[in-house]
Formats: structure tokens, C-alpha cells, sequence
């Protein structure tokens, strides 16, 4: 759908501003690709003083720069007061342009169609400015003795990933779909499954966030490893998909790469087995780096043709730290599973999963058309409730579970009839989720709109950011 | 949100209040037996534990701001009740836990109602299979302690202050308890909350999803100190009841290798429950008072001031200790007296006090003369398997650094004693000097930056000591305690505001947060720009969303404030 034309005045300006090449007209809006926090200011000023609404659009996966030591390293973990037209002293001012993959928003898998995020149609008749984060890719900081990472909104999770690794460092055992998203992405919109069973969610490991608001403003919310003043101001920003400010950096918490990295296969008599086992051995402590539970139609499905006893799960996890503890961690868990009654299995089979997870090989089979979030007590209601209203519309269900976190975990279901998707199932299939306990993906908070609202009210009256979001 | 907005509400409270109507309201509201305005009532619930508010309190001098009620409510409904009628009479509401805060966030600065929780006391439930209970906000800290041990869980959470705090305290202000390093501070075990809020409403945040779409609400909610509602209730993670506890002492060379030594073990990826460093300051002096782990007999009789005492033995909480006996003090004794001001005479210790800079120097002298080091605390606990384990590779770790293994002695002594700091401060204020404690915090490349600029800031005024604990695998927080003296309240209030302005703002300079887990109150309050910059624009639209008429604990966290 065409945008309103954006004031030739405005677009005039804003190449003038950040340099014409990254200013383009398209048939949605103006898309403008700022090359750095104070670039953003400076669009997101302008824009407001228009009325103009703006949009950020997450970018895609590209080489990467680590910011040269020769810039005289600025301290961007605790930076000053920021001033009004402030120059940002660290904009190369070289990066090639790129294009963004998508006009989407916080796009949690690049280059597949995000459920929380559909193509948005206009709210409103006022021209619209996406502002791409493709040029803001750059590391502005590392402290490897505090191991906190300031990273441009930009960079990719897994670009991040590809410069901490020379240095024995790591973002974290969180899954590597999640990574393939930019950091300002990742933060910017909250959903069940950005977490690991090792580090916690995602969010936590965001200690600061710098961000404009709709004023032109940036705020650098203060990084120390706790605090007592206040409520999390970071927190504002992370999740509010763009609305309450345009995240343009953040400082990440990151971790050592682990001394030792182990897998094991499981195989337990039911599901239901599996998720005790999982949550006996954590009541122990263990803290797996991943886990999964796949039921055995999605274990025949995914390991090509593999036969599990009728009923039976398989499970694969993986521990990671000093060699002690990833084996003091795998052990607890191979207790808990013989507890549970089940026991150790094929190892290549954890081997192929591991591998599937975090080198990239591909998974065989359509994507799962249900992703449920369901508590530790309300795991097996929802599994269970799911199976049983698949047999009831003729159809069948087969799930695995992942993305295990303090929360829950989340549930991915593919319910198929005569080998196909069963697309005309899924309405009474979420139905009945919800009545078990569960939490459609992409829920939100909908009592609390009016909060919401009134935070906007204060902080962007005219509604330029990212409207019709949330 | 700026001044000159257009569509800005204007925030004010009124400072002239009808007290027959707000009395007839609230005891419409609560009954009569749970509404106070009786003049003693009025008084208690004028001050917190703020120290700077001992110091003209124990000259006598009436308190500057009072309540002009206190209310007592048992439901969340009577709470949502008197919040409406604060809004249409324009009257501040304070939320008051245990009064035992030490920033005057309980103080009541324009008057209003003062809603004790403490009545709101019950733990509902306990979901072991999830980990997490409900609980109310005005359940006492030790109680909510004992109550989950009862049934097999601990919520982890161990400040100094638990006998006299609550539950809705410590969401209230970000607390942390001495066993953080493995649970967390309180807002890492947060679920989802109860807010009655500034519009009257009641509003659950998260519950059991916490990947709600949306900004986080509890973290928003978390720290903001009664500014922005009260919270009623909550759903708190817990984790099950520790099968083993491992203490330990260790001596190292000094702060910077002991620091080292800390971060060390913090980034392997173990997690222990407690790691505390010392400066040699605060070392020579806990040598002194911790003495009866050389000593057992006189574990229970070397404090004149009487602390609980946890039965380690057990696991369980502490317990009151029987009076001690009278015994003849030796030397060590008669040392500890003079570090901590007890049994000296009053104007040979405020000599002392008087003149801290040089007092700090001759202790810092003294300290290396002697090369006592730098005395560390190390606790585990947990599953018992996993806790071997750990405990295995915190001691390599810390040993390969450097630190030097002093027994299991020093760790259970600290263990019996850790609850004792907060009852060693009345009789310095009793002698006629004061004392305070500042925690702040900074990643581990700004940390001893931290330490020399905020011993350096406050050392020019007071006798500062200083231990590190809290530590997290990007940072940690140093806790200093100053002492010092001044002949009058007014000029002790001054050098006090001094202290406190010298030390935060080297904190800033440094790149530290001002506090770690005390929180802000009116203590910090002017310093909370420095703290946040422009970010204090998001921290006032959340106010202005969440409590539009500005009712909520006017005057605190450097917030704006109206009156009319």
C-alpha cells in the first residue's frame, strides 16, 4: 500500500543530514539508514517536528566491524551527558550500505515471516520514515575484564558471536535463531523462547540500553551490575518494540566460552517422563545449556525415519562450564531420566541435534504451526490437550519442547492429516492450549494498555513512534 | 515528559489537609481500630532508619515531618479504597513496611496517609513444581524466611535488616540479601506483582509468563520506592531448602588481589552463595570482633549490644541469644572497643573520630606494617552434589589466585554473626558520634577506581572501612562504613550531608551506580540526576502513567513535585 508522499522538505534535510545515498524513497515511506546514534537523533528530530511517524526496521546478517582500537577507545560503557546535536565522534562514516531484509520490525528469524510482526498496514494517513539499523553495526566497546560488550542496534546476534569468539568469549548459550536477529531486535520485542536454561532471558543480560525518543533525545540508561536507584529504566525500552524509543545500542552481559561442552541422548517411557526428569534434575541445579524433548512422531520426523517405543520421548541436552561441572550437570541429569525411568541413548543422535542447533545444519520437515509457552505445571496439560484436540478434528500432533527457561518452556507443534499441514485446525488447537494453561506466542499484557498509553502520552504525544504497534 | 509540554498534568499534593473529614473517611474505610492519628502513632511513622534522622532524634528535637494518619488496612480493596480518597482530597500516600530503611523513603515530607502493610502478612501459596509462592507484601521478612523453610524451600533473600523488614520493603527498594551472589537480588526473583496504583487501579504484572510482549512492567515497578503505587502482593521464585553449607576464611595480600581473586571464581561460572572481602581496615577490625572463632567459648558473650544468632548447625534461622555473662575484657577486647566506640569514654573516641583523616592513615600504616592482609568469607550452599562440586572448584580457583585457605572457622563465624552489623550502630549514636554505611557498585574494570575515589572522598571526614560483597560476573559492590563526629546536630548533619555528597559524587565521576541496594529515598535523591541523565525523562512518564496526581510518596527519587 502507498504512503503518503513524505514533504520533499523533510527528505531534502534529511540527505543533507546523514548523506543522500541513505535516504530512499519507496512505495511504504522514506527509508533512511543513519550510520550512527547521533544520525538517528537527528532523523527522529526532524521527523517529529513533522508529525512523521517512524519505524525501525531490524537488519540482516552482514560482515562486521569491531571497532578499531585507534579511535582512542571511548568509553561508551559509561558515557557523559549526551547533548541536543551532538555529534557522534564514533561514526566511521565508512560502512558500505546494506539493505535491511525485511521492513519488519524485530523480526525473530530473518528471512521468514515473523507471527508477532505482519506486514503492517499504515494506522494512520501521515508519511511514514523506516529508519534501517543496517549501518549501526558496529562493537563500540568491549570490556573483557567486566565481560560486557557495547554493540551497535545493528550487529546481529550471531555477528556478535563471530567477533567475541576469536577472544574466548561468547553472548551465551541462548538458541541461534534468536541470534540471527539484530541485538536492537532482540531486545526490542519481548517473546517466550529468548532465553537459556544456562544465562536466564535475554533481557537480563542487557545491562544499559542507549535509545532516542521521540523528542531527538538519547538517553544512555546507567550500566553497573545491580542498582537500587529506581526501577529498571532499561527495561522501558527492551520490549516496547520501538513505541517509547529507538534502541540504538546496548550493553550486553557475555560470558567466557565454556572449558568443556557436553551432549547426551535420552530415551524416557512418555513426555510426561521427560519433563519430570528435566525438572528433577533442575530442582538439583543442574543448568543444562540446552535442552529438548522431542515426542516420537517429531523423533521420527527429524531423525530420519528413527522408531521410538509407541508413546516414549526422546530427550538430548547439553551442559556446558569447567569440565567438572558440565559433568557433575550431565550426571544429575542421567539420574533424573533413570529416576524417571529412562535411560541413556544414542549418542549420535545429541551429536546431530547439537549440531542442527548451533552449526547450522538444517532440520527436515515444515516448520512447527503452533508455538505454545507453558509453565513447569502446565506443560503436560497443554501437550496433552493439544494431542487429544488434533485426534478429535481427524488429524495429528506431534510437538517437541524447548527453549527451556525459570519460566517454562515453549511447545512447537505440527498437527498435520494425511501427511499435510492442517492449517483449518489450528483455531481450535490454540483454543485449546489456552483452556490447558498455555500462552499463545505474541500474547500481550492487554490489561495494562492504558499504562502504556500514558507512557506514550508523555513521552511521544504525537505518536510518531512506531505506530500501531502494541 | 519536559516542563512546557503541552497537555502536561501538573503533579501537586495539597500541604492543607481536613483531618476530621480524612479521619471520618478512613475509619469508614478500615474501622476505627485500624486508623491512627493519635500523636505517638504520628511520630513512630515520621522517621525510617535513616541515621541522618537519629541525629537531632536523639537530641529530642520534634520531627520535621509528620503523617497526618496512619492506616492499617487487611485487603487490597481497602487499599484501593483510601487511594481514591487521597486522589479526590489530593493528600500524599506513604507506603511504610518495617521502617527500616536507611535513605528516609518512608518519610512522610508532605504529610497525607502513611498505609502500614504489615497487616497484609499472609504467605498464600507455595508451588513446588514451579518454584515460586504468593505472598503479601507485609509478611516480615524472617517469618516469610521461616515460613517457606517450613515447607522445604528458601526464598534466598537474607539482608541484615530481615527481622525488621518486609517482603514489600525489599521489592520497594531493589534489595539484596548477603547470599545474592547464588540467589540474586530481590528483582532477579521477582515473577510478577500487585500494584494498587497512583489511578486507584488494581494491576497484576507478568504473572506466569514473563515474556509478555510489552516493556517489563515489574521491572518498572521493581525499585520505585512507593512512588508509582503500592505493592500488595507478589509471586516470588523460590528454590528448594539448601542440603549443604560449606564456610570457609581466606587471606589475601590485598584489596586488588583479592578483587581478582573474586572476579575470578565469578566469571568461571560458579556461584557461590557468599564471597566478601575486607579492606585491611575492615579486616583488622572483624579480626577483632570475630576473635571467638579462635575463641568459641565467647562467640555468644563478646557483643555487649545482643544480636540473634543463627543455629548454624541446622540451617535454621537465627534465634535470640541468652544474656551474656559478665567476663573481664582483655586487650583484644578493649582493641575492639576502641574500633567500634563501645565502652571508650565519649570524648576520647570522638578525639578519635575528630581526627579520622589521620586515623585512617595510621590505620592504613599499621596495616602494612603488621601485613595482616586482607581477610575473605566464602560460602556454598545448596544441593548437596552440586554444591561439592562448586565448592571443589571455588576453593582451586580462589587458591590459584593467590588467596590463602584460613579454615572453615572464619566463614562460620561470619555465618553466626552476619546479621549483627545493624545492631553495632546505636551505641556509636548513643556515645554522641554517627555512623553510616554506603554501598555502591561499578563493573570489575571500574572497581578499585571506585574504592580509592570513595575511600579518598569520605576518608577526609570520617574513619572508613570498606568490604566487597555482592558480586556478579560484571561487577561488584563495595560497602563502606564511616564513623565520624561533630559537636552539635546541626554540625553533624551538615558534615554528614558532606560525607554523603563527596562519596556519591566520586561515585558518579567513577562510572558507579550510587546504590546497590539501599535504595534512594531523600538520602539520594539529589543525586539521582547524575545517576540516570536524560533517562530520568523515562523514570517521570512512567510516574506521570502510573500515578498522574502525583499522590504517591511525593518529594523521593529526585522525582518533581507539586504543591498547592
Amino acid at each position: 500500500m502507498m504512503s503518503p508522499a513524505t514533504p520533499p522538505s523533510l527528505v531534502q534535510e534529511l540527505a543533507a543530514a546523514i548523506g543522500a545515498e541513505y535516504v530512499e524513497e519507496l512505495a511504504e515511506g522514506l527509508r533512511v539508514t543513519p550510520g550512527s546514534a547521533a544520525e538517528v537523533a537527528e532523523v527522529i528530530r526532524r521527523a517529529g517536528a513533522r508529525k512523521v511517524a517512524v519505524h525501525p526496521v531490524g537488519a540482516g546478517s552482514r560482515p562486521s566491524r569491531f571497532y578499531p582500537a585507534s579511535r582512542g577507545k571511548p568509553d561508551l560503557l559509561h558515557p557523559g551527558p549526551a547533548t541536543r546535536g551532538q555529534t557522534d565522534p564514533l561514526h566511521p562514516g565508512s560502512a558500505t550500505r546494506s539493505q535491511p531484509d525485511s521492513l519488519h520490525p524485530g523480526s525473530a528469524t530473518r528471512g521468514q515471516p515473523d507471527p508477532l510482526h505482519p506486514r503492517r498496514e499504515p494506522t494512520d494517513d501521515r508519511p511514514r520514515i523506516f529508519i534501517s539499523t543496517s549501518r549501526l553495526d558496529q562493537v563500540l566497546q568491549l570490556d573483557e575484564q567486566s565481560l560486557l560488550v557495547h554493540a551497535q542496534a545493528g550487529l546481529t546476534g550471531l555477528d556478535l558471536e563471530r567477533i567475541l569468539a576469536p577472544r574466548g568469549l561468547s553472548i551465551g548459550d541462548y538458541p541461534p535463531v534468536v541470534l540471527t536477529s539484530s541485538i536492537g531486535g532482540i531486545i526490542a520485542v519481548r517473546t517466550p523462547g529468548k532465553s537459556s536454561a544456562r544465562h536466564g532471558f535475554f533481557e537480563d543480560a542487557v545491562v544499559g540500553v542507549s535509545a532516542v525518543l521521540a523528542d531527538g533525545r538519547t538517553v544512555h540508561t546507567r550500566v553497573a551490575p545491580r542498582r537500587s536507584t529506581g526501577p529498571d529504566l532499561s527495561r522501558a525500552l527492551c520490549g516496547s518494540e520501538g513505541t517509547i524509543g529507538f534502541i540504538t545500542s546496548a550493553v550486553l552481559r557475555i560470558h567466557i566460552k565454556p572449558e568443556a561442552r557436553l551432549v547426551a541422548a535420552y530415551l524416557l517411557p512418555s513426555v510426561d517422563a521427560a519433563i519430570s526428569a528435566i525438572y528433577l534434575a533442575i530442582r538439583e541445579e543442574c543448568a543444562p545449556s540446552g535442552l529438548r524433548i522431542y515426542d516420537a512422531a517429531e523423533a521420527a520426523c527429524h531423525f530420519d525415519g528413527l522408531t521410538l517405543p509407541e508413546g516414549h520421548a526422546l530427550l538430548c541436552a547439553g551442559t556446558a562450564g569447567p569440565t567438572d561441572l558440565a559433568a557433575c550437570d550431565r550426571d544429575l541429569l542421567t539420574s533424573a531420566v533413570i529416576a524417571e525411568g529412562g535411560k541413556v541413548t544414542d549418542h549420535a543422535l545429541a551429536d546431530l541435534w547439537w549440531r542442527r542447533l548451533h552449526a547450522g545444519e538444517p532440520t527436515p520437515g515444515p516448520s512447527p504451526t503452533l508455538q505454545i509457552m507453558a509453565t513447569p505445571g502446565k506443560l503436560r496439560a497443554v501437550y496433552r490437550a493439544l494431542q487429544a484436540t488434533a485426534t478429535q478434528l481427524g488429524a495429528t500432533a506431534r510437538a517437541h519442547i524447548s527453549r527451556f527457561d525459570p519460566d517454562g518452556a515453549v511447545m512447537f507443534f505440527t498437527i498435520e492429516r494425511s501427511g499435510e499441514l492442517a492449517d483449518d485446525t489450528t483455531a481450535a488447537a490454540e483454543h485449546a492450549a489456552e483452556a490447558a494453561g498455555g500462552w499463545l506466542l505474541g500474547a500481550r499484557a492487554v490489561k495494562l494498555d492504558a499504562y502504556l498509553r500514558a507512557l506514550r502520552d508523555a513521552l511521544d504525544p504525537d505518536r510518531i513512534m512506531n505506530p500501531g504497534t502494541l | 515528559m519536559r516542563d512546557g509540554d503541552p497537555g502536561r498534568t501538573v503533579r501537586a499534593v495539597k500541604t492543607n489537609v481536613d483531618v476530621e473529614r480524612l479521619q471520618r473517611e478512613l475509619e469508614s474505610i478500615c474501622g476505627p481500630r485500624r486508623v491512627s492519628m493519635r500523636a505517638v502513632d504520628l511520630d513512630t511513622y515520621a522517621r525510617d532508619m535513616w541515621p541522618r534522622l537519629l541525629l537531632s532524634y536523639r537530641e529530642g528535637v520534634p520531627p520535621a515531618h509528620r503523617p497526618h494518619a496512619i492506616v492499617w488496612p487487611e485487603h487490597i480493596r481497602e487499599i484501593v479504597s483510601v487511594v481514591k480518597l487521597a486522589r479526590e482530597l489530593r493528600i500524599p500516600i506513604v507506603p511504610y513496611g518495617g521502617g527500616s530503611g536507611v535513605c528516609g523513603g518512608a518519610v512522610p515530607i508532605l504529610g497525607g496517609i502513611t498505609i502500614d502493610t504489615k497487616r497484609m502478612q499472609t504467605l498464600r501459596s507455595v508451588h513446588g513444581e514451579e518454584l515460586v509462592c504468593d505472598v503479601e507484601a507485609g509478611l516480615n521478612g524472617e517469618r516469610f524466611e521461616r515460613e517457606l523453610a517450613r515447607r522445604g524451600y528458601t526464598f534466598g533473600h537474607f539482608p541484615s535488616s530481615i527481622y525488621c523488614s518486609t517482603v514489600g520493603g525489599w521489592l520497594a527498594t531493589r534489595a539484596a540479601g548477603q547470599l545474592s551472589t547464588k540467589y540474586g537480588k530481590v528483582e532477579d526473583r521477582v515473577a510478577g506483582l500487585t500494584v494498587v496504583t497512583g489511578r486507584g487501579e488494581v494491576i497484576e504484572t507478568d504473572g506466569p509468563n514473563r515474556a509478555l510482549r510489552g516493556p517489563s512492567w515489574t521491572q518498572l515497578l521493581l525499585g520505585s520506592e512507593g512512588t508509582l503505587g503500592i505493592i500488595t502482593s507478589a509471586r516470588l521464585r523460590v528454590s528448594p531448602a539448601p542440603q549443604l553449607r560449606v564456610f570457609r576464611g581466606y587471606e589475601v595480600d590485598d584489596v586488588a588481589a583479592g578483587v581478582e581473586a573474586i572476579r575470578r571464581v565469578s566469571q568461571k561460572g560458579l556461584r557461590p552463595a557468599v564471597i566478601r572481602l575486607y579492606d585491611e581496615l575492615d579486616t583488622l577490625i572483624n579480626s577483632f570482633s570475630h576473635h571467638d572463632a579462635e575463641h568459641p567459648s565467647s562467640a555468644t558473650a563478646s557483643h555487649e549490644v545482643r544480636v540473634p544468632v543463627p543455629r548454624v548447625e541446622t540451617g535454621a534461622l537465627p534465634a535470640w541469644p541468652e544474656p551474656p555473662a559478665p567476663r573481664d575484657d582483655g586487650f583484644v577486647d578493649r582493641l575492639i572497643s576502641l574500633a567500634k566506640g563501645k565502652g571508650l569514654r565519649q570524648n576520647a573516641m570522638n578525639a578519635a573520630l575528630g581526627r579520622s583523616e589521620l586515623v585512617n592513615k595510621l590505620f592504613g600504616a599499621a596495616e602494612k606494617v603488621a601485613r595482616r592482609g586482607c581477610r575473605m568469607i566464602i560460602g556454598l550452599e545448596g544441593a548437596r552434589i552440586r554444591t561439592e562440586v562448586e565448592a571443589a572448584l571455588t576453593f582451586s580457583e580462589l587458591e590459584s589466585a593467590g588467596a590463602r585457605d584460613k579454615g572453615e572457622d572464619p566463614g562460620w563465624a561470619w555465618l553466626r554473626h552476619r546479621y549483627a552489623v545493624s545492631y553495632r550502630m546505636s551505641p556509636v549514636f548513643r556515645d554522641g558520634a554517627f555512623v553510616d554505611t554506603m554501598e555502591v557498585a561499578a563493573s570489575w574494570e571500574r572497581l578499585m577506581d571506585l574504592y580509592h575515589s570513595v575511600r579518598t572522598a569520605i576518608g577526609r571526614h570520617a574513619l572508613v572501612m570498606a568490604h566487597f560483597s555482592h558480586a556478579y560476573p560484571d561487577g561488584c559492590s563495595i560497602y563502606f562504613t564511616f564513623a565520624s563526629t561533630a559537636p552539635d546536630a546541626a554540625s553533624a548533619e551538615r558534615l554528614y550531608d558532606t560525607i554523603w555528597r563527596d562519596g556519591l559524587e566520586a561515585t558518579t565521576r567513577v562510572g558507579g551506580t550510587i546504590s546497590h541496594h539501599h535504595g534512594v529515598g531523600l538520602l539520594k535523591a539529589p543525586f539521582m540526576a547524575g545517576e540516570h541523565r536524560e533517562a530520568m525523562a523515562i523514570f517521570e512518564a512512567v510516574k506521570q502513567a502510573f500515578d498522574p496526581a502525583g499522590i504517591f510518596n511525593p518529594g523521593k527519587m529526585g522525582l518533581k513535585v507539586g504543591t498547592r
